[in-house]
């Protein structure tokens, strides 16, 4: 499961672009058999500004290794934090933050 | 003694029916359509994801993703739309399953979001949104692969 992740936001003119990198192999059935290992990806992300869902994704292996997630969500200013929630295949849940500049 | 054990369990019971109702808004579609989720072919995924319901091509959702993708371990895709898109469904042909990400979009926004995918082969790719009033929406887009991803 992911060990860290790397959030950057940025708000400007009331819409915050947001670029997200999740660590995980995103190894689904059959390439975990070619390569050996243990099945792992992302199912589930979800990230929130002052409890409000601003962007969620159900996922799966078929994403590209490390997945880059950007994407951009109005109603949010500057300082406040910006929560992720990394649900993995086996049910482990991961959180990252930061605060949007 | 009983009687009470009784109702304690009863109490559990009703916490636990109460918590899927509070986070309605997260939706899992992998909990709620696991269906769509084994499904070989664009087509069955899409009909497990969204029903029987008529799909609409649309030019209102935009999709930026390159003509030939040089590395299949990593396609990058851009989706952008201004309708008031509810859920977004994104599915390709190339693998061993269809449906590849699948995003709930909150209240009040507007799609723009960049992912990147695997593909093993040359393949097209569907986009499906479901906007407010129920309507489905597709587009798609046929991607050349170079060098497969998914460790092929």
């Amino acid at each position: 499961m992911a060990k860290k992740m790397k959030i950057k936001a940025k708000e400007k003119d009331g819409v915050t672009k947001v670029k997200a990198m999740f660590t995980s192999l995103m190894a689904d059935k059959e390439e975990a058999e070619k390569k050996n290992i243990g099945v792992e990806y992302i199912a589930y992300v979800v990230g929130k500004v002052n409890g409000k869902t601003v962007y969620e994704a159900t996922t799966s292996g078929f994403m590209a290794e490390n997945p880059l997630m950007k994407f951009s969500f109005t109603g949010a200013k500057k300082g406040d934090k910006l929560e992720f929630t990394v649900t993995d295949n086996h049910g482990k849940t991961e959180t990252g933050s930061k605060k949007i500049k | 003694m009983e009687r009470r054990k009784f109702l304690n369990m009863g109490l559990v019971a009703v916490a636990a029916a109460v918590v899927p109702a509070t986070s309605l808004h997260a939706v899992n579609f992998r909990e709620t359509k696991p269906k769509a989720w084994e499904a070989e072919k664009s087509a069955e995924a899409i009909k497990a994801m969204f029903g029987d319901g008529k799909l609409n091509p649309t030019d209102k959702i935009k999709m930026i993703a390159p003509k030939l993708a040089e590395n299949g371990g990593s396609i990058p895709i851009t989706l952008k739309s201004d309708l008031d898109i509810v859920t977004l469904a994104f599915f390709q042909d190339a693998n061993p399953r269809s449906a590849t990400v699948v995003f709930t979009v909150p209240e009040g926004q507007k799609v723009n979001y960049s992912f990147r995918i695997k593909m093993r082969q040359t393949a097209y790719v569907t986009v499906v949104a479901q906007t407010k009033d129920g309507k489905l929406h597709t587009l798609n887009k046929e991607i050349d692969v170079s060098i497969g991803g998914c460790g092929g």
